[in-house]
Protein backbone atom coordinates (compact mmCIF):
# COMPACT_ATOMS: atom_id res chain seq x y z
CA UNK A 1 0.00 0.00 0.00
CA UNK A 2 1.43 3.80 -0.86
CA UNK A 3 1.44 6.11 1.58
CA UNK A 4 1.18 9.62 0.64
CA UNK A 5 1.73 12.74 3.37
CA UNK A 6 2.07 16.17 2.97
CA UNK A 7 1.78 19.23 5.43
CA UNK A 8 2.25 22.72 4.54
CA UNK A 9 1.83 25.82 5.67
CA UNK A 10 1.79 28.44 3.42
CA UNK A 11 1.32 32.17 2.92
CA UNK A 12 -0.22 31.54 -1.01
CA UNK A 13 -3.91 30.74 -1.76
CA UNK A 14 -5.01 27.15 -0.95
CA UNK A 15 -6.86 24.83 -3.79
CA UNK A 16 -9.04 22.05 -1.73
CA UNK A 17 -8.99 20.36 -4.40
CA UNK A 18 -4.88 19.85 -4.45
CA UNK A 19 -5.31 18.92 -0.94
CA UNK A 20 -7.90 16.21 -1.78
CA UNK A 21 -5.47 14.71 -4.25
CA UNK A 22 -2.90 14.67 -2.38
CA UNK A 23 -4.62 12.43 0.25
CA UNK A 24 -6.23 10.45 -2.90
CA UNK A 25 -5.26 6.88 -3.47
CA UNK A 26 -6.05 3.85 -5.33
CA UNK A 27 -6.22 1.58 -2.15
CA UNK A 28 -8.62 4.24 -0.47
CA UNK A 29 -12.61 3.80 -0.77
CA UNK A 30 -13.47 7.24 0.07
CA UNK A 31 -11.59 10.92 1.28
CA UNK A 32 -12.75 13.35 3.36
CA UNK A 33 -12.00 16.84 2.77
CA UNK A 34 -12.39 19.48 5.06
CA UNK A 35 -12.35 23.39 4.47
CA UNK A 36 -12.48 26.18 6.39
CA UNK A 37 -13.26 29.92 5.32
CA UNK A 38 -13.04 33.32 6.37
CA UNK A 39 -16.47 34.00 8.14
CA UNK A 40 -17.68 37.55 7.04
CA UNK A 41 -19.61 38.05 10.54
CA UNK A 42 -17.74 37.68 13.84
CA UNK A 43 -19.89 38.07 16.86
CA UNK A 44 -22.12 40.51 15.15
CA UNK A 45 -19.32 42.34 13.99
CA UNK A 46 -18.69 42.61 10.05
CA UNK A 47 -15.03 41.37 8.96
CA UNK A 48 -13.41 42.49 6.44
CA UNK A 49 -10.25 39.99 6.86
CA UNK A 50 -8.10 38.10 9.12
CA UNK A 51 -3.95 38.42 9.81
CA UNK A 52 -2.74 34.76 10.43
CA UNK A 53 0.39 34.71 12.11
CA UNK A 54 2.38 31.53 12.55
CA UNK A 55 5.43 29.80 14.60
CA UNK A 56 6.82 28.35 11.40
CA UNK A 57 9.19 26.04 12.59
CA UNK A 58 6.97 24.49 15.30
CA UNK A 59 3.36 24.26 13.37
CA UNK A 60 5.41 22.04 10.24
CA UNK A 61 6.36 19.92 13.14
CA UNK A 62 3.18 19.95 14.67
CA UNK A 63 1.73 19.23 12.03
CA UNK A 64 3.77 15.87 11.52
CA UNK A 65 2.67 15.22 14.88
CA UNK A 66 -1.21 15.25 13.98
CA UNK A 67 -0.44 13.12 11.22
CA UNK A 68 1.33 10.48 13.11
CA UNK A 69 -1.59 10.23 15.61
CA UNK A 70 -4.29 10.12 13.09
CA UNK A 71 -2.07 7.01 11.24
CA UNK A 72 -1.10 5.36 14.81
CA UNK A 73 -5.46 5.39 16.45
CA UNK A 74 -6.80 5.07 12.39
CA UNK A 75 -6.05 2.95 9.54
CA UNK A 76 -5.16 6.08 7.07
CA UNK A 77 -3.81 5.67 3.33
CA UNK A 78 -3.03 8.96 2.32
CA UNK A 79 -3.51 12.46 4.55
CA UNK A 80 -3.11 15.98 3.49
CA UNK A 81 -2.94 19.50 5.34
CA UNK A 82 -2.33 23.04 4.58
CA UNK A 83 -2.78 26.16 6.90
CA UNK A 84 -2.38 29.63 5.41
CA UNK A 85 -1.09 32.47 6.89
CA UNK A 86 -0.94 36.04 6.00
CA UNK A 87 -3.60 38.37 5.29
CA UNK A 88 -7.15 36.78 4.23
CA UNK A 89 -10.06 38.39 2.91
CA UNK A 90 -13.69 36.77 3.84
CA UNK A 91 -14.64 33.94 2.46
CA UNK A 92 -10.90 32.70 1.48
CA UNK A 93 -9.61 28.96 2.77
CA UNK A 94 -7.46 29.64 5.72
CA UNK A 95 -7.08 25.86 6.22
CA UNK A 96 -7.83 22.15 4.22
CA UNK A 97 -7.35 18.54 5.46
CA UNK A 98 -8.18 15.39 3.56
CA UNK A 99 -8.12 11.83 5.06
CA UNK A 100 -8.31 8.64 2.59
CA UNK A 101 -9.15 5.60 4.33
CA UNK A 102 -10.47 2.15 3.38
CA UNK A 103 -14.00 2.89 4.69
CA UNK A 104 -15.66 6.25 5.33
CA UNK A 105 -16.09 5.96 8.99
CA UNK A 106 -12.21 5.55 9.43
CA UNK A 107 -11.84 8.99 7.10
CA UNK A 108 -14.98 11.13 9.14
CA UNK A 109 -12.92 10.17 12.20
CA UNK A 110 -9.13 10.66 11.50
CA UNK A 111 -9.96 14.43 9.16
CA UNK A 112 -12.12 14.96 12.14
CA UNK A 113 -9.16 14.48 14.56
CA UNK A 114 -6.81 16.28 12.27
CA UNK A 115 -8.72 19.55 11.53
CA UNK A 116 -9.75 19.78 15.91
CA UNK A 117 -5.52 18.96 16.49
CA UNK A 118 -4.70 22.09 13.91
CA UNK A 119 -6.77 24.39 15.92
CA UNK A 120 -5.60 23.03 19.26
CA UNK A 121 -1.89 22.32 18.62
CA UNK A 122 -0.77 24.30 15.93
CA UNK A 123 1.00 27.44 17.39
CA UNK A 124 -0.91 30.37 15.07
CA UNK A 125 -3.13 33.20 16.14
CA UNK A 126 -5.62 35.58 14.41
CA UNK A 127 -6.58 38.96 14.16
CA UNK A 128 -9.55 39.59 12.78
CA UNK A 129 -9.83 43.44 10.55
CA UNK A 130 -13.54 44.49 11.37
CA UNK A 131 -15.80 46.98 8.60
CA UNK A 132 -15.68 49.42 11.07
CA UNK A 133 -11.75 50.17 10.65
CA UNK A 134 -10.86 48.05 14.47
CA UNK A 135 -9.02 45.06 14.32
CA UNK A 136 -8.39 43.10 17.33
CA UNK A 137 -6.83 39.07 18.20
CA UNK A 138 -9.21 36.56 18.29
CA UNK A 139 -9.93 34.84 21.52
CA UNK A 140 -8.06 31.44 21.28
CA UNK A 141 -7.66 29.03 23.40
CA UNK A 142 -4.36 27.31 25.13
CA UNK A 143 -1.80 25.72 22.79
CA UNK A 144 -2.56 21.90 23.98
CA UNK A 145 0.31 19.78 24.51
CA UNK B 1 23.05 30.88 30.42
CA UNK B 2 21.39 32.55 27.58
CA UNK B 3 17.87 31.64 25.77
CA UNK B 4 16.15 32.82 22.62
CA UNK B 5 13.34 34.23 23.33
CA UNK B 6 10.45 34.36 20.84
CA UNK B 7 6.80 36.45 21.31
CA UNK B 8 4.05 35.75 19.32
CA UNK B 9 0.39 37.75 18.71
CA UNK B 10 -0.37 39.72 21.24
CA UNK B 11 2.79 38.54 23.45
CA UNK B 12 4.78 40.58 20.60
CA UNK B 13 2.56 43.58 20.46
CA UNK B 14 2.86 43.60 24.50
CA UNK B 15 6.55 43.24 24.88
CA UNK B 16 7.54 45.83 21.12
CA UNK B 17 9.87 42.82 20.36
CA UNK B 18 9.83 40.04 18.46
CA UNK B 19 12.81 38.17 19.76
CA UNK B 20 15.96 38.56 22.28
CA UNK B 21 18.06 36.67 23.80
CA UNK B 22 17.74 36.89 27.76
CA UNK B 23 19.72 35.99 30.34
CA UNK B 24 19.43 33.69 32.87
CA UNK B 25 20.85 31.92 36.33
CA UNK B 26 22.10 28.35 35.35
CA UNK B 27 18.82 25.60 35.92
CA UNK B 28 16.73 28.44 35.10
CA UNK B 29 13.01 26.78 34.80
CA UNK B 30 10.63 28.22 32.19
CA UNK B 31 8.70 29.53 35.09
CA UNK B 32 12.02 31.77 35.95
CA UNK B 33 12.31 32.61 32.47
CA UNK B 34 8.43 33.88 32.57
CA UNK B 35 9.30 35.74 35.74
CA UNK B 36 11.72 37.60 34.13
CA UNK B 37 10.02 38.20 30.84
CA UNK B 38 7.56 40.18 32.94
CA UNK B 39 10.47 42.31 34.61
CA UNK B 40 11.97 42.61 31.59
CA UNK B 41 8.59 43.77 29.42
CA UNK B 42 5.78 44.58 32.52
CA UNK B 43 2.88 45.01 29.89
CA UNK B 44 3.42 41.36 29.58
CA UNK B 45 1.52 40.85 32.97
CA UNK B 46 -1.16 40.99 31.31
CA UNK B 47 -1.22 37.92 29.62
CA UNK B 48 0.49 35.73 32.48
CA UNK B 49 -1.77 34.13 33.42
CA UNK B 50 -3.13 32.88 29.79
CA UNK B 51 0.21 32.29 28.09
CA UNK B 52 2.44 28.80 27.33
CA UNK B 53 6.05 28.31 26.79
CA UNK B 54 7.47 26.45 24.16
CA UNK B 55 10.87 24.97 24.48
CA UNK B 56 12.62 23.72 21.17
CA UNK B 57 9.54 23.61 19.68
CA UNK B 58 7.25 21.86 22.06
CA UNK B 59 5.15 23.03 24.99
CA UNK B 60 6.33 23.18 28.20
CA UNK B 61 5.43 22.95 31.65
CA UNK B 62 6.56 25.73 33.86
CA UNK B 63 8.90 24.16 35.90
CA UNK B 64 10.77 22.33 33.16
CA UNK B 65 14.28 23.39 33.07
CA UNK B 66 16.35 25.47 30.18
CA UNK B 67 19.62 24.78 29.06
CA UNK B 68 21.81 27.42 27.29
CA UNK B 69 20.82 28.32 23.82
CA UNK B 70 17.40 26.92 23.88
CA UNK B 71 14.81 28.52 21.90
CA UNK B 72 11.27 29.58 23.82
CA UNK B 73 8.41 30.86 22.41
CA UNK B 74 5.76 32.82 24.47
CA UNK B 75 2.86 31.38 22.78
CA UNK B 76 -0.68 33.43 24.15
CA UNK B 77 -3.74 31.56 23.76
CA UNK B 78 -4.05 30.19 20.10
CA UNK B 79 -6.69 30.55 16.97
CA UNK B 80 -5.60 28.41 14.33
CA UNK B 81 -8.18 27.13 11.70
Amino acid sequence: MKVKKTAMITRRPIDPSKVLAAAADDAAGGAVLFVGTIRKKSDGKRVRGLSYEVYREMAERKMGDIEAEARRRWPVIGIAMSHRYGELEVGEVSVAVAVSCEHRADAFEACRYSIDAIKGTLPMWKKERFADGTETWVKGAPIEG
Amino acid sequence: MKVRVLYFAAARDLASVESERVPLKERASVGDLAGEIVRLHPSLKALERSVRFSVNFEVAERDAPLRDGDEVGVLPPVAGG
